[in-house]
């Protein structure tokens, strides 16, 4: 590390200590999970789609500076297209792995679709338009009866498998969340840290210069836009996969700002701070179960304190997983 | 490789901010120009780098029209330019603030370097030597994984021209590069652009400060009004009765200027010959 | 068919009357702080609640009580709702105010889902029966039937806005505000108290928020911890569709939303022949919002921000 990066904490002991035994725990948990009894394994799988989705989020919101609220819109997309492509609605049974693919087809489509006319847009804008759009979805799905069942959802939907292997219990649902994490999580990191990436952080910072140096500032946000889209739905249809149940309640607006607000309370443009940000939001609920509504006051009121302690995030932007590893093996 | 502005005009509504002017600027020579404030230099600074639109008229790089384009495919052409409030990336390292210029050269294989390591390694080990080699010549280099907006505000000038340097531009437009420099900076500035001088390179200074135009460029435009009011070598603008009447003032502060050009070139004559 | 437009007319101006009041909330924040306060719609809802409280303190049988009384409550409601603003804007607004843009955005979503919690823990989550406030009776105005209940949030909304219209203008507080709004580093470079011109527009928003919120549970007799929601949704809507930071354009756009919602739920089934039914007035909204924002990117009466002529820096 160069003397005069400011940017990262001063290797200390200390937050050696404390960095190892965050990974430890963390670790500790994954390890952990399959041998839990059915519901903790259930809420560590929601964890980790909240993980993925927040994953997809933060190209738009975190690498590429756009407000998204209504990134929800493409997680319904996936869900959708596996709920009707794979249960008696339409009678129809394709194999998972295609409807993955489909589904990541039609959330790049969406993306693009959405990305195109609004990403003129300026900063606020933006956000109350795709905020929008997040809810023209939602009240379509809610009202189209004879496709999606409207306020009803659709129901029975098949068990997912992968060659052969099916995919239904909690635990298996695990491994592949977990295997979908890992793989998009490292994608999505090389994305942060090649000219793209780079390309959008500059767009971040000062969309006009970034022009001047002979950025397509249209199409680099139109990349962001259409693969987080792209991820939204995937995630999606592990979602309606594992659940074998979806309803428009699943994909209310709430949804998108709770997504937003993992990625901020973690550290925003950053997947440690998404992870981060998502333990603490989807986990502090479970543990705060007994105390019924108050734990959602204690949510917000929570919510409040770590925004205005650490505006930028639990984890600074730059302490991304290299950073974490040197940190760990440092002297 | 000629720069032309051929009856370039500018207006927002009534309001006139460039009129009528035709000129050309030819590589190899370091351009300024120069005019009381609100005379149109930024201006054609910003309509030459796309950011803002031509209302008639034309500006041609080697032959084709530049104008119509928008700002990025303009900046794809070679053109390149600094900003007179300056413009980092401020919360990307410095060496991050160069390396991100190769964005229109790499995009087209990008997934590429997403998906195999090996290769992206390969490349960017290659984009970061160039960027640190023109880190080093701007006495950056220590520099490099600093935040852009931590720097000193005499290194984010230098770093500015550094990033518009990165793509090898056929065309720099500084805009005021020695704005809000102390003495020693700006003497530095002089030097480094002076060595930034190439045959295959079209530079042109909008520019404040005096001494530093008159003795870094080979010729200079003076725009009053919108107009294009004169053009020549330093000397002949110093000369101009025109210009003197129009833009400079009395002729004691001609006579302080030609000093200072005097006592600047003697300088920057001084240290050259060390360096070598 | 004259008097169902009437009655329709009407309709419309009364909820485009409660949305102009909150929009104006948001864009009066925007205006000074830069910021969409999320919480805003909270306030409308606390608005029925805290004149619902004061009401049962002061006369224990609701529904009875004189006009004099009702419009001391009134006052006493959204003066407590301002108070409020202004107290949730020093605790968690203010602290965020140099920091990246987002932050202050996302507190204020803390503060909407605390409040909404809050109220739900001490009233219930289930909706609460509210008395009108204004004497029911019905007219015929050319056919149609239109009640005294909107006439007189027609009159109270209209009182409310041209107060506020009148005190931006001319009154010094309003210089102050509307300086702040214009630039904020001069405003505090000239001495202009900041603090004082923050403060003012997060009770002046609130106190109109909370009007509308009164005005809407007294039309439709009921209230809800969640009711501020979807209403201040639609409000904020109308407020980017005016041109958020205006205004005037706050008004508008409150107004041409509610004639489409109107309009779009009377019509859409007759004119897709009952293929679209009234649930998509809501997308019929966003729809008309994304429409004006790609012919006019800043809205109807917002200043487009042209590229060069400000230094655009990151969002957050």
């Amino acid at each position: 590390m160069s003397s005069i990066d400011t940017s990262v904490p001063v290797s200390t002991g200390g937050s050696k200590v404390l960095a190892w035994l965050v990974v430890l725990a963390a670790l500790a948990l994954l390890v952990a999970t399959p041998f839990l009894p059915n519901y903790y394994v259930r809420v560590v799988n929601g964890l980790l789609i909240y993980i993925l989705l927040g994953i997809g989020l933060n190209i738009v919101v975190g690498y590429a500076g756009l407000l998204d609220l209504g990134f929800v819109a493409f997680y319904a997309v996936g869900a959708y297209t596996y709920a009707l492509l794979a249960s008696p609605q339409l009678d129809l049974h394709l194999p998972f792995l295609l409807i993955v693919v489909i589904a990541a087809g039609l959330g790049l489509m969406a993306g693009i679709l959405l990305g195109i006319p609004v990403l003129k847009l300026r900063g606020d804008y933006l956000a109350i338009v795709t905020l929008g759009f997040g809810e023209i979805i939602r009240i379509i799905v809610n009202n189209v009866d004879w496709l999606t069942g409207g306020p009803k959802g659709i129901a029975r939907l098949d068990k997912a498998s992968v060659a052969g292997i099916e995919l239904a219990r909690p635990v298996e649902i695990y491994w592949l969340l977990l295997v979908c994490v890992v793989v998009i999580g490292t994608l999505v990191w090389r994305m942060e840290r090649s000219i793209l990436g780079k390309a959008w952080a500059a767009i971040r910072e000062d969309q006009d210069a970034a022009r001047g140096i002979g950025i397509n500032t249209t199409v680099a946000k139109l990349t962001a836009f259409a693969t987080s889209a792209m991820i939204g739905s995937i995630a999606g249809v592990i979602f309606a996969a594992s659940q074998r149940f979806v309803s428009p309640e699943s994909f209310a607006l709430q949804e998108s700002v709770l997504i937003v607000l993992m990625i901020v309370v973690g550290g925003i443009g950053n997947i440690l701070g998404v992870i981060v940000g998502a333990a603490i939001l989807i986990l502090m609920p479970e543990v705060l179960r007994e105390f019924a509504e108050w734990r959602v006051l204690f949510l917000g009121l929570l919510m409040i304190v770590l925004i205005i302690l650490r505006p930028g995030g639990m984890i600074p932007r730059t302490f991304g997983p290299d950073k974490l590893i040197r940190r760990l093996f440092s002297r | 490789m000629t720069l032309t502005f051929q009856n370039l005009r500018k207006h927002y509504g009534s309001n006139v901010a460039i009129d009528d002017v035709s000129t050309s600027f030819a590589p190899g020579l370091i351009h300024g120009i120069i005019g009381p404030n609100g005379a149109g230099k930024s201006t054609l600074i910003n309509m030459t780098a796309g950011s803002y639109t031509v209302s008639s008229g034309a500006i041609h790089l080697d032959g084709s029209n530049l104008c119509g384009l928008q700002k990025f495919e303009v900046a794809n052409q070679g053109v390149a330019r600094t900003y007179q409030n300056i413009r980092l990336f401020d919360q990307m390292t410095v060496l991050e603030n160069l390396e991100v210029c190769y964005y229109p050269q790499a995009v087209g294989q990008a997934w590429k370097e997403i998906l195999w390591p090996p290769f992206a390694t390969e490349r960017e080990a290659r984009r970061r030597a160039a960027c640190m080699e023109l880190l080093s010549f701007f006495n950056l280099q220590g520099y490099a994984e600093a935040e852009a907006g931590s720097l000193p505000y005499g290194r984010q000038r230098m770093l500015e021209i550094a990033r518009a340097l990165v793509t090898n531009p056929r065309v720099l437009l500084l805009d005021e590069p020695a704005a809000g420099l102390n003495h020693h900076e700006t003497a530095e500035l002089t030097s480094r652009l002076a060595a930034l001088k190439s045959p295959e390179r079209v530079m042109i200074i909008v520019e404040h400060d005096m001494d530093l135009v008159m003795s870094l460029c080979d010729r200079i435009v003076v725009m009053h009004h919108g107009k294009l009011l004169f053009e020549g070598t330093p000397a002949e603008v110093q000369a101009s009765t025109d210009v003197q009447t129009a833009y400079l003032g009395t002729a004691n502060d001609i006579d302080d200027i030609k000093a200072a050009a005097e006592d600047r070139r003697a300088q920057l004559g001084i240290r050259a010959r060390r360096r070598s | 068919m004259l008097g169902t437009i009437i009655q329709q007319v009407f309709n419309a101006l009364t909820i485009g009357s409660i949305y102009a009041l909150i929009a104006l909330g948001y864009t009066m924040v925007y205006g000074v702080l830069r910021m969409i306060n999320f919480a805003h719609g909270e306030m409308f809802m606390l608005g029925a609640y805290a004149a619902f409280v004061i009401l049962t303190l002061l006369i224990g049988d609701i529904g009875n009580a004189g006009v004099v009384i009702l419009a001391l409550v009134f006052f006493a409601a959204v003066i407590v709702v301002g108070l409020i603003g202004v107290g949730v804007e020093r605790l968690a607004y203010k602290p965020l105010r140099h920091s990246n843009r987002l932050a202050p955005m996302l507190s204020s979503l803390g503060v909407s889902l605390s409040l909404v919690t809050a109220v739900q823990i001490v009233a219930g989550p289930q909706p609460i029966g509210f008395p009108s406030f204004f004497p029911s009776t019905r007219f015929d105005v050319l056919g149609g039937t239109v009640t005294s209940v909107q006439i007189g949030i027609l009159i109270a909304a209209l009182v409310l806005m041209v107060a506020l219209y009148t005190l931006v203008n001319r009154s010094r507080a309003g210089i102050i505000v509307r300086a702040v709004s214009e630039s904020r580093p001069t405003a505090q470079l000239l001495g202009i108290n900041v603090n004082l011109a923050i403060s003012l527009v997060f009770f002046a928003g609130p106190v109109l928020g909370a009007a509308g919120g009164i005005l809407y549970a007294s039309y439709y007799g009921i209230m809800s911890p969640t009711m501020g929601a979807v209403i201040g949704l639609k409000a904020f809507t109308a407020a980017i569709l005016g041109g958020i930071g205006s205004i005037p354009g706050a008004m508008l756009g409150a107004f041409i939303l509610a004639f489409v919602e109107v309009a779009g739920t009377a019509l859409l089934p007759a004119l897709t022949g009952g293929l679209l039914g009234t649930e998509y007035r809501d997308v019929l909204a966003f729809a008309i919002l994304i429409l004006v924002l790609l012919v006019r990117p800043a809205g109807i009466l917002g200043e487009p921000v042209s590229e060069e002529s400000m230094v655009y820096k990151r969002e957050f």
